[in-house]
Order: structure tokens, then sequence, then C-alpha cells
């Protein structure tokens, strides 16, 4: 462990959130990597990122259950608030309300059959999640329900990819023992990152008939050298 | 895996867009023109270019309560003014005769005023707008469709789309609206995209959804092939409006309207890279080789992007027939009697059998050994000529034939070429058109 963290943990600075904070770096720029060159759109950096940490802090079971379960309760109710012809704002408002609603149920039903996991999860994490919602119910009215299906898909896969990542207690006690390091090698990549203009994989297979036809148009030039 | 990064390289992606083209060609300022589709009306309009008319605004939710709503045709279409990718645009169709008098959407849904009023507050919150800021809604002329497009489309209007870059157009496409994108000719939302030939404004290859068609959805209606009317003037209007709104790497959209002509749409600062696989032709390799270029005049432009990104069709053409396509003046190579070449100019003729050489050229090669004799009827009347054995060289391919030797001192072409010696060719009346108007 280096001196920095040393130092910080014997004065009372919980370990947790030495972790969590050199995590952020090295998250960001798996995220930023999974869009440059990967092609993952998901919900630009910060939605991803947020529910890394609300999976860090409920788990990755109770935290992906918690989600399915808001986003299933926040599109259903923005269905039915459909009909009322509201404003923006006051229809949110309501969904957010409805998902609240949905959670408060949840934990009764937890405390009735006596789940600790469940009634024990981090309330940070779960309002983190509640206002995720409004992210998604966005995307639902501007993409369609297809396009917002597709994109949460992404941002979940990515969550779970950079939370799996940032629960790997090898790369925790690395951050532990080079913080600086962790943090400019972070820096020096997305930089490189930023200046990468090469395809993105998935644009590979979304040109894959062009890079095809590239192929094929070249042939009649090698007969006509013949002539 | 090497070969296939090879082959990519002239594919333009996303990073390479934003990289290399859109942060130095096209500033903020300009790009908040394009952002602003009553700005960039208002601005190629007083510059003479031809947009839809407007036929009102509103601002805000006090203009919404008090606006005149008798003052709306039967038809007409309503847009949010910074909207993205065609979102948020509806369009309508016509009205009914009976209360509540209510207008036609394109998928023939009845749509009230109290509806359009929904729709105008979800555009003034910013609902469809880039930014999520709050919006302007406006309500446009619609574009009176063209005959020749009516079989292609599903309702709504076809528009072409065309980006330019240095002044010079580099690659364009035809967005034809569907049932599943609702009347609507954005590509993200199921229209068909067509490649267009550059040099000739013929369609080639369509996509739905980012993969190959050939034939309009549910129909035998091939893709390929249509000719785009006023092409030239169109890609004129798309170099124009680049350099009024100075956006370096700009993508125009340009519908044709049955009355007014082409009638630019609207400007779009981040066009889209699906246009690379409706046109099955990478964009970055274009881009490449006008980069740098010095374009003085509009017709310049016009010339560069039809003789360097036109030939398209031709190429098709030669691959599936097995014939060079010749214009009706091409160069040739005759083969003296050394078989020396000699370079010269024919008329491509097909209303003549056999082709015909002039006696003073035929002299001049040593190749005027007569080997017999025929008696043609001309518009002059019989007349009996020699022929001679004469080998050239057109478009690459070595032609062996028994010509006519004549006099043609008077004529502007030495030597026509007959119907005989161009059964390995086919002759587009059309090549070659830009080489000769100069």
């Amino acid at each position: 462990m280096s001196y920095l963290t040393q130092y910080m943990i014997n004065h009372g600075v919980p370990k947790e959130t030495i972790v969590l904070l050199l995590m952020l770096p090295i998250i960001a720029m798996i995220i930023a990597f999974a869009r440059q060159i990967i092609g993952i759109k998901g919900f630009g950096i910060y939605t991803p990122l947020i529910i890394t940490f609300a999976f860090l802090a409920t788990g990755l079971k109770y935290g992906l259950a918690l989600f399915i379960v808001i986003l299933f309760v926040g599109t259903m109710t923005r269905l039915i608030v459909k009909k009322f012809r509201l404003l923006y704002l006051p229809r949110m408002a309501i969904v957010l309300t409805a998902v609240a609603l949905a959670m408060l149920f949840l934990f009764l039903e937890g405390a009735r059959s006596g789940r600790e996991g469940l009634i024990t999860v981090s309330i940070f994490a779960i309002l983190i999640m509640i206002t995720i919602v409004e992210k998604f119910i966005a995307a639902q009215i501007e993409r369609g329900a297809r396009g917002a299906i597709f994109l949460t898909t992404e941002t979940l896969a990515l969550s779970i990819a950079c939370y799996w990542i940032a629960s790997w207690l090898w790369l925790q006690n690395l951050a532990l023992a080079y913080p600086l390091g962790i943090i400019f090698s972070s820096i020096a990549i997305n930089i490189l990152l930023g200046k990468w203009t090469g395809l993105r994989l998935t644009e590979y297979f979304r040109f894959k008939d062009i890079i095809k036809n590239i192929e094929s148009s070249k042939k009649p030039f090698r007969k006509s050298k013949n002539l | 895996m090497f070969d296939l990064l090879e082959k990519s390289r002239d594919i333009l992606g996303i990073n390479a867009r934003i990289l290399t083209y859109m942060r130095p060609s096209n500033s903020l300022g300009a790009i908040r023109i394009a952002d602003n589709k009553l700005l960039s009306k208002k601005i190629l309009e007083k510059n003479g270019l031809p947009v839809l008319q407007t036929y009102s605004t509103i601002k805000g939710i006090q203009e919404l309560k008090t606006f005149n709503w008798t003052s709306l045709p039967s038809t007409f279409t309503l847009k949010p003014n910074r909207g993205l990718g065609g979102e948020g645009i509806m369009i309508l169709f016509g009205r009914k005769k009976k209360y509540p008098y209510a207008w036609i959407k394109a998928d023939k849904k009845l749509v009230e005023i109290k509806d359009l009023e929904n729709h105008i507050l979800n555009i003034l919150e910013g609902t469809f707008s880039l930014t999520n800021l709050s919006d302007v809604a406006f309500f446009e002329e619609r574009i009176k469709l063209l005959k020749l497009f009516k079989p292609y489309c599903y309702r709504g209007i076809p528009d072409i789309r065309i980006i330019v870059y240095n002044s010079v157009p580099i690659m364009a496409e035809m967005r034809l609206p569907t049932k599943e994108s609702g009347g609507k000719a954005n590509l993200h939302l199921g229209g068909i995209g067509v490649g267009i030939d550059m040099g000739t404004g013929v369609t080639t290859t369509a996509i739905q959804k980012d993969r190959l068609i050939e034939y309009v959805p549910g129909t035998r209606l091939p893709l390929r092939g249509i000719q785009i009317p006023y092409w030239k003037e169109s890609l004129r209007l798309a170099i124009q409006s680049q350099q009024i709104t100075k956006i370096g790497f700009l993508g125009i959209d340009i519908a044709i309207d049955r009355e007014k002509g082409p009638v630019i749409l609207e400007l779009n600062a981040r066009p889209g890279l699906s246009i690379q696989i409706a046109n099955l032709s990478p964009l970055d390799e274009r881009l490449r080789r006008v980069k740098g270029l010095k374009v003085k005049t509009i017709s310049q432009g016009v010339r560069i992007a039809q003789n360097l990104f036109g030939g398209q069709i031709e190429e098709e053409l030669e691959e599936i027939s097995g014939r060079k396509v010749i214009g009706i003046n091409e160069p040739i190579e005759i083969l003296d009697y050394q078989k020396e070449r000699y370079l010269t100019s024919v008329k491509i003729d097909t209303g003549a059998y056999r082709t015909t050489i002039c006696e003073s050229l035929a002299k001049k090669l040593g190749i005027n050994e007569v080997i017999g004799h025929k008696k043609v009827r001309g518009a002059l009347g019989e007349e009996e000529r020699q022929i001679i054995n004469l080998s050239f060289i057109l478009d690459k391919r070595l032609v062996v034939s028994e010509a006519f030797m004549a006099d043609r001192t008077e004529m502007k072409y030495d030597i026509i070429v007959g119907r005989k010696d161009l059964k390995r060719f086919l002759v587009d009346p059309a090549k070659n058109v830009f080489m000769r108007s100069k």
C-alpha cells in the first residue's frame, strides 16, 4: 500500500471511500473505451458510471433485480400517464412517485418475509436508480420502445462489466498501492482514446457490405491489366 | 485481419467524422446555424436560395394559447426548430370536411386541435430538441410530391441528402419514407436510403435499416435506376448552401417540389454515415481526394464531383453486361501499316452499319490497300465504296474490322464507327457530355 493511502486510512478515512474514488477514473476510462473503440453507445458516461456504483453498493443480485423492477414500474406508469396529456416535468414526477411507491411496497414485502439482504440495501443506491428512470423514459419518448430497450441493455451490460472490474480485488489492491499511477495512466489512455480516428468495432459490422464491395470492385482492375 | 484493416481505412467512422472533419471545418457558430432550422432557412432565403414557406411560428405557451387555428391550411407540417433526426415532425395530409375538422396524419390517424396543442407543448418543452432545452415550434408548407416519386413513397416525401466538403459534393443519397418510418424520410426510423451516382443522378444500391434491398418493400418496384430530376441544380444548391453557411462538412437535404423544383429542406452539421452503405462506397477515401483542392466556382465544384465520383452506374453496367460503355465521341488509336498507334477522335454512329474512314487519313497511315467493293445506298444516292482492313483500339479494346474508305475531308471527324464494330460496347449518348460542354 502506498504511503498516501496508508496515511489516509490511519487517520480514519474509510478504505471503501478511497477504493471507490480510485475506481472512478478506471470505470470512466472503460466507458470511454467502450464508446470509442467498441462502439457501445449507452447513455453517455454518467448513467453507466452511477449504475455501476449503485451495483457496488447493493451487490449485483439485488441491484439488478431492483433495477429491472424500477424500469418496469417506470415504463408502465409512463404508459398510463401518457393518456392524461400532461407536461413533461409533472408527468415525470408522477412516474418517479409511482416507482418510489413500488419500492416502498417491495421493502414492506421484504420486511414481512424477513429478507435481510433486501431490506438492508443502501437507500442511496436505490434513490440513484430511481432518478435514473428519467433517462430511460426520455429515451423511450425519443427513440421508441425498441431503441430504448437497446440502449438500456447496452448500458446495463456496460455497468455489469464495470461492476466486475471495479470489484476485482487485485485491481483494488493495485489502486491502493499506486493511486497516482492509476490516475495518470488513465488520463494518458483517455488522451489516446480522444485522438482515435479508426473505425469502432461495431462499425466493422455496420459497414460490412461496403468492405465486401471494396474487395469485389478491385477485381476488374486486375483483369484489365492483362488486356 | 490486416486485409480487413486495409480495406476499412477508406470508410468514415463516427470517431473520424468528429475529429478529422467536423471539428476542424465546422465552427460552433456555423453549427448553430445548421441546428436552428428557422435561422438557416432565413439565411438561405436571404441569399436567394429556394426554401419552404413558414406559415407561422410558436415561441411560447402564451403564443400557443392565442394562436389562430383557422389560419392553418388543410395540409402542412409541424416541426420543432431544433429537432434531431426527424423526431417530433408531424406531417398532416389533409383535413376532414365534417366536425371537428380533424387533420389526417401519415398513418391515417385523425389529429384534432387539442392533439396539435399537446404536440406543440412537447416541442416547446424541448422533448425533441438536441439539448432538451426549450424550443420553438413552426408550421411549414408541405412539399408537393413529384409524380415520378409517388410509387416509391409511403406518404411523406423523399428527400435528397448531399454531403458537401470543401465546396465539392462528395456523396448523395435519396431517402424514401416507408410505412415503418411513418411517412418520414429518416433512415434510423426505417426509411429507405438509395445511393445516387454523382455523375448522372441515377440511383444505384438501396438500404433499409443498414441492410441492402433491391425493391420497394412489398412490391416488385426496383429502387435501382431512378433518374433524379434537376440533378445538376441540386448539386449547385448544395455547394451554394455550404458557401453561404460556411459549414465545411455539411449534409444538405433537398426535396423536389412539383411546382418549385428543388428546395432546400434543412442543413445538417452531423450527417449520418449510412450514406456509405447506401452507395456501397467509402466516404473517407472521397473526402481525402477533395481535401485541399482549390474550388473557385460552383460549376467547377459540380464538375469535380461528377467527374471524380460519378461512373458507378457505368461500372455496374460493364460488370453485368461485360461490355464497355462508350459515349458518342471517343478517342481511339488506329494501328497503321507498321502496327504503330495513331491517336484520333471518332464519332460513334449506330445509324451506320460499317465503319468509314477518310481516304486521306487511310493513305497517310498506309492502310489504304483495297480488299473489296460494296454498293451502298445513302442519302446522296447509290455509290460504290472501297473496303480496307482496319484495326483500332477503342476504350482499351482491340477491334479488327473491314471498313469503308470514303472522302470525309469536309466532315468534322475522319472516322465514324458503325454498328458492326460496336458489338462489344454499349453506347450512352449522355456520356462525355461534360467533356464537350466547357
